[in-house]
This record gives C-alpha cells, sequence and structure tokens, in this order.
C-alpha cells in the first residue's frame, strides 16, 4: 500500500500527468529520497517505447549551429538553473533539479549542495527511503486541497521525521505567506509544546515561527523575515509549553526539511 | 463494431459457398503506422553513456554525436506533443544545452542514457505545453479531436513492438483505457483534457489511468 501511493505518484510524475501542486511533491520526494527516484526511473524505462513511435524529423540544419553557440558555458557549470534558463517556457520556473533535470541521476553538483547543507545530519539523508503511504496519500490530499483554494505554492518543504518519512509540509505562497500543512500526528507529552522554526541566516541562527500544541495546519509567522528562499531550513523541535525559554531550539529535532523551489 | 466471434461463423458460410467471387482477405484495412525511426540509436545505451562522459569532460564532438543520434527522434517527440515545429526545435536546442550542462550528473548506475536525455525532452515540452495551453480545459470538449485521436492512439500502439511487452500489455487494456494512457503520454493531454476527449467525468478517468497504470506495471514485471 505504502509501495502502491509511492508508485501511483511516480507513475503520473514520469507520464506527465501530475498538476502543479503534485508535481511540486513529487519532485521534492525525488530529490531527497532515492527509492522515489528509482520509482520514476522504472517508469520512465517502462514508457520510453512509446517516444519511439514519433516519427522523427530531420531539426532545421541551422539547429545545431545554435546550439554550438550556445555551449559557451563549461560543461557542468553552476547549478544550471540559471545558465539553463529557457527562453521559450515563459510559465516554467525552474524546478526543483534546475529547469529540468532529469531527477534519476540528480546532477552531482546538486547532489554534493545537497550533501554540503546537511553536513552533520547525516541521519536525515537516507539511503533508502520509503515514505509512508499515509503520509503520500495526505499529501496529495492537501495538494487537492491547496488547488482547489486555486492557488499553489512556489516553495515546498517536505519535514522528514525521519529518513523517508514525510511528516509535514511547509508551503510557501507567492505572496510570502507560509504555512505548515502536518501529514502526521505526533505525540505530544504533557507539559510541552511543539515550535516550528527555520533557518534562513547562519548567524542569525533558527527563529521561531509557530508554537503548537498538537500538529495541526497552521501559518507560520514569518513576519518580518526575509521571504523564504530555495534551500531554507525549517524544522519542529519538542519544547516546554509555552515554547522554548532560551529563543533557541533546546528540544530534539522532531523532523525538518529544507525548502524546494515549486514546478 | 462486432467482435471477431460473431463474424466468425458469417465468414465460414459465405466461404463454403460455391466460390462466387473469391472473399477478399478479411484483413482489416490498416493505416500504415508511422515510420519508426530505428528504435535504438546507432551506438546504443552504452555508446550514448559514454558520450554523455565525454561531454562532462567538455568534448563539445560527443555533443554533436549525441545530436545526430537523437535529435530527429526527439524532434519528433516534441512536435507530437506540443503541435507546433518552431516550438518543438526550441525545446530540443534548450534539451541538448541543458545535457551539455547537466552531463557531469549523468550516473549510468541509476538509469539509462536515452531514458535520461528523453526525461529532459520531455519534461521541458511539458513545461512549454503548460505554460502556452494549460489551464482547465474540461470544457475544451472537441468532436473532431475525439474522432481524430482514437485512430492515432491505435496506430501508436501498432507502431509499437510487436515482440514488446509494452505493446502486449498496453493492448490487453480496455481501448479507451489504453487511448487514455497513450494520448497522455504521447500528446501531453492532462486528466482534464482527457475527460474532455474522452466524454468521461474526470473522477472516472482519474481513476482509470490510476488502474491502468497498475495494471501495466503488473503486466509488465
Amino acid at each position: 500500500m505504502t509501495d502502491d501511493a509511492q508508485d501511483r505518484l511516480a507513475a503520473e510524475y514520469a507520464m506527465g500527468l501530475l498538476d502543479a501542486d503534485e508535481a511540486a511533491l513529487a519532485e521534492a520526494l525525488l530529490a531527497d529520497d532515492p527509492v522515489f527516484a528509482g520509482l520514476v526511473e522504472d517508469w520512465r524505462a517502462r514508457l520510453l517505447e512509446l517516444d519511439a513511435t514519433a516519427p522523427a524529423e530531420a531539426p532545421d540544419p541551422h539547429l545545431w549551429s545554435r546550439i554550438e553557440a550556445g555551449l559557451a558555458q563549461p560543461a557542468g557549470a553552476g547549478d544550471g538553473a540559471s545558465a539553463a534558463r529557457t527562453p521559450i517556457a515563459p510559465a516554467s520556473p525552474p524546478a526543483v533539479l534546475g529547469p529540468d533535470a532529469p531527477d534519476i541521476t540528480a546532477p552531482i553538483d546538486l547532489a554534493e549542495r545537497r550533501r554540503a547543507r546537511q553536513q552533520g545530519v547525516g541521519l536525515w539523508r537516507a539511503a533508502a527511503v520509503t515514505a509512508t503511504a499515509a503520509a503520500v496519500v495526505l499529501a496529495v490530499a492537501l495538494a487537492t486541497v491547496i488547488r482547489t483554494l486555486d492557488r499553489a505554492p512556489v516553495l515546498v518543504t517536505v519535514l522528514l521525521a525521519e529518513p523517508g518519512r514525510p511528516a509535514a509540509v511547509v508551503n510557501t505562497f507567492p505572496d510570502g505567506r507560509t504555512e505548515l500543512v502536518p501529514l502526521t500526528t505526533v505525540d505530544v507529552p504533557a507539559g510541552k509544546a511543539l515550535q516550528v522554526w527555520t533557518l534562513y541566516d547562519r548567524e542569525r541562527g533558527p527563529v521561531s515561527v509557530g508554537l503548537i500544541d498538537v500538529m495541526r495546519s497552521i501559518e507560520l509567522g514569518l513576519e518580518g523575515l526575509p521571504r523564504p528562499a530555495e534551500d531554507q531550513l525549517f524544522e519542529i523541535t519538542l519544547e516546554p509549553a509555552g515554547g522554548s525559554p532560551t529563543g533557541r531550539p533546546t528540544g530534539p529535532i522532531l523532523m525538518k526539511g529544507t525548502a524546494d523551489r515549486a514546478l | 463494431m462486432a467482435g471477431p466471434a460473431c463474424m466468425l461463423p458469417m465468414r465460414r458460410l459465405q466461404t463454403r459457398a460455391p466460390e462466387p467471387t473469391p472473399e477478399p482477405a478479411p484483413e482489416p484495412i490498416i493505416v500504415p503506422p508511422p515510420v519508426l525511426s530505428s528504435s535504438l540509436p546507432p551506438k546504443g545505451d552504452q555508446g550514448l553513456a559514454s558520450a554523455l562522459g565525454r561531454c562532462a569532460k567538455g568534448d563539445a564532438a560527443a555533443l554533436r554525436e549525441l545530436y545526430e543520434a537523437m535529435a530527429p527522434r526527439m524532434l519528433g517527440v516534441a512536435i507530437r506533443l506540443l503541435r507546433r515545429r518552431d516550438l518543438a526545435e526550441e525545446v530540443v536546442h534548450d534539451t541538448f544545452l541543458a545535457i551539455w550542462q547537466k552531463a557531469p550528473g549523468f550516473d549510468p548506475a541509476r538509469g539509462g542514457a536515452e531514458t535520461w536525455m528523453f526525461a529532459i525532452l520531455r519534461h521541458r515540452a511539458l513545461n512549454v505545453l503548460r505554460g502556452e495551453a494549460r489551464s482547465d480545459l474540461v470544457d475544451d470538449f472537441e468532436p473532431l479531436a475525439l474522432v481524430a485521436d482514437e485512430p492515432d492512439a491505435e496506430a501508436i500502439v501498432t507502431a509499437l513492438s510487436e515482440a514488446g511487452a509494452l505493446r502486449r500489455c498496453l493492448e490487453r487494456l480496455d481501448p479507451v483505457r489504453r487511448h487514455a494512457i497513450v494520448l497522455a503520454y504521447t500528446h501531453g493531454l492532462s486528466h482534464g483534457e482527457l475527460a474532455g476527449r474522452l466524454g468521461q467525468p474526470l473522477g472516472t478517468v482519474k481513476s482509470w489511468i490510476r488502474r491502468s497504470l497498475i495494471a501495466l506495471r503488473e503486466c509488465l514485471a
């Protein structure tokens, strides 16, 4: 069942059938979940033969010289997101892995970037991860809710409770509004609370953006903070009721994740 | 249309008659499937992978090789998705620049070279398709397109290798569901567009697709 929910998402992603919300979720999972990436790769390989049925067409003779002229960028330079920005895809903001990285094969530079930013918390970066079916189903349901409200997030952060177990999603909307949506429940001992933090500036350190007694959807208090950006960290720690006495996280991290750009 | 089961007895009766004019072979008239470009690139997937490896080291000649091997097929796929040659050429253009830039990230252990490159192409083409034309197209019911799509979907299936598992497994699906899968993949139709084209409620189409994909996965396992 777990596998079915993930595989459904992977299949429809490979088919190109996901709407923007679900595609953003798929991209976020692809970036962090090698198992999910493997499912997508399997589907791409299964369906590839259909692409061979398109009649081949000779390209315009000048096409190659135009490509050649565009090679000024050294191979593998940068993260490609800006370098390869297409001039003809007005409504396609860079995807999670650059404009269209085949996520199965997340570019090395990206993998390294992720590794670097998650150093010291290798625990969170799992080798094999299998999102729970419930989580994915809920996330998909969530995506539906978001769609019906006619607003799509520009940034999506999947908070993992442990490798491969999405526990919550943080959605940032075009106007900067950011909401936390739980995908699982969390046992909160008496006298404790859940505190939501974001890290947008290492020098400043984590900033509290929400305090809840149980996992529930809330709008995060980002007023006065810079608008969330790609790779910004969100996490939830267990703190004394009323919030951390120090203004910094003091309890265990229950879940965390970094923001990915939605498609 | 009547199934072959109903037709056969009739035919037997006719052929037993004192042979008037020879009955034309019961072959249906088949529109020849689109010419299949060689389904394998000249160099095979390993050759493509090694060319990607050379691209990663900055060897532009390797990209040229990939272009020679892949561009015509990629353009065909992009034209089928976008229905506009100019947009399709732009997508191919951008795809090769992206291949050049992302080649260092290609890992043959994680997937095929051809799959990797087509994933880039399809992703770009679908982005363009959505950027240019996507909105809620449930209302975009076009009876003419409906008529035109079905033979097209069937021709695509027919163009698949007869020996291949994908064709065998697609043919096991109910025809309407098969059309839905094929049209979604090859023409980039969304759930909503499929619902419009097939004259079915959105929820029905979504559930068809889900179940058909599960059936395909099991059949292809």
